[in-house]
């Protein structure tokens, strides 16, 4: 008996079959879904980081005294990042391990996989759809310290110059408003440069950039949207 | 059925591939058409001969029996064959390894020194030496270089057979001539590419 007889002979003993061809179609579609969902949750975690970093004022850390890396530390949106990093990698294993994906070197698969979803984040972000995803994992999750907290926390230094609160009521030149912590504030805005967008209404949550003249008293150099930073920020009348 | 060598040279590779699932013997025409290469690959690869060889190129076999739905057109057979052989050559080499992790031997008490003596024909100094050396190779070198100049497969293929892309079988095969010729040079052995 020669060898390719015994090799029949062991499948026969054996009762050996080859496996259906819809296992390895559904492995290979599996795969390629692993791949569309990695790539869009990755997309997802990218936008929220856009997100964070639209919403959060980084610039403003360099003219506080406070702990700037601790701050900036803090402030950074590590889990997102870190979403983004764990998806955007699953998505480069599976691509490796489908098809003919062991083609392309790493590089490739990482510049692909962060193309995409740099891409697919980047519009996500634009149709105001990162915002959504941001508010429903505060909401949901606990532990969760939300780009809007952060942000507050680094609007909560009127003694280095910054400060935010949500307006109570307005006068001629003055603002009474309550801040984080709930405690009244009056607000000087004489002279104060106060962008068109900014809308000085009751209710409105808006940003100071100035100085803390006595407790509970603060004038403004410059009134800001709670969103965004305003006109002028590196301009004549800037931060300090 | 068919039952002679004559018949089965009239199917390319993909149709034996494509026919065997229906009828066996088209699958032992595809052993029969890789057999000699396939157990010659193994020995270059693994440094074993005879039923050794043989035994792994059975159990390989036995996987691409159960796999052949898993064949893609893409792909050529013989790269396929080759990447699934391999696999289960470097497999067994690993078992190996490990069952003898402890053992100290030189390269010529080795296993491996002893199968390419049995195998190695008489007065083939020159490439007795050259297989010698191979062998010293770390696998990664051994294998490109095996694939390449022994083989001699396509850049194209050895990365199918071994899931590279073409740049890293190009980077391989630099790096494991370099490593060979620094070997050669160690056995007084001179060597052009």
């Amino acid at each position: 008996m020669n060898r390719s007889e015994k090799l029949l002979q062991t499948i026969q003993e054996r009762g050996l079959q080859p496996k259906p061809g819809w296992r390895f179609a559904l492995s290979r579609v599996g795969g390629m879904g692993v791949f569309v969902v990695s790539v869009v949750l990755g997309a997802l975690a990218f936008s929220v980081v856009l997100f964070a970093i639209q919403q959060t004022d980084f610039n403003v850390l360099q003219h506080l005294k406070h702990s700037r890396l601790e701050l900036w530390l803090g402030l950074l949106p590590l889990l997102w990042i870190a979403f983004m990093a764990v998806f955007v990698g699953l998505s480069m294993v599976v691509s490796r391990r489908t098809g003919k994906g062991y083609k392309l070197t790493w590089q490739r698969l990482a510049i692909w996989s962060f193309g995409l979803s740099i891409l697919m984040g980047t519009a996500f972000f634009i149709s105001g759809g990162a915002a959504r995803i941001e508010g429903v994992f505060a909401s949901r999750v606990e532990l969760y310290e939300s780009i809007q907290d952060k942000k507050m926390r680094i609007w909560s230094f009127p003694e280095e110059g910054y400060f935010a609160g949500t307006i109570e009521s307005v006068g001629d030149s003055t603002l009474f408003i309550h801040d984080f912590k709930g405690t009244r504030w009056t607000i000087d805005i004489t002279g104060a440069f106060v962008p068109p967008l900014v809308a000085l209404r009751i209710g409105e949550r808006v940003k100071f950039v100035g100085k803390m003249t006595a407790p509970a008293s603060f004038t403004a150099d410059q009134v800001r949207p709670w969103g965004g930073q305003g006109v002028g920020w590196d301009g004549p009348g800037g931060p300090r | 059925m068919i039952a002679t060598s004559e018949r089965c040279l009239t199917f390319s590779d993909e149709e034996l591939l494509a026919r065997a699932p229906q009828d066996m013997a088209y699958f032992q025409c595809l052993y029969d058409r890789y057999e000699a290469r396939l157990l010659r690959y193994i020995h270059r690869l693994v440094w074993v001969a005879g039923e050794e060889a043989a035994d792994i190129l059975q159990d390989a076999f036995l996987k691409i029996w159960t796999n052949l739905h898993a064949y893609h057109p893409a792909l050529k057979p013989s790269s396929w064959i080759y990447r699934i052989v391999h696999n289960e050559a470097i497999s067994w080499l690993r078992k190996r390894r490990a069952y003898g992790r402890d053992q100290q031997t030189t390269w010529e008490a080795s296993p491996e020194a002893q199968a390419m003596s049995e195998c190695q024909p008489e007065g083939a100094d020159q490439q007795q030496a050259i297989a010698g050396i191979l062998a010293l190779l770390h696998p990664n070198h051994r294998e490109v270089l095996v694939l390449r100049f022994l083989e001699e497969m396509s850049y194209a293929e050895i990365s199918d057979v071994l899931r590279l892309p073409e740049g890293t079988v190009a980077t391989r095969i630099n790096r494991a001539k370099a490593a060979f010729a620094q070997a050669a040079a160690k056995s007084n052995l001179s060597f052009t590419w």
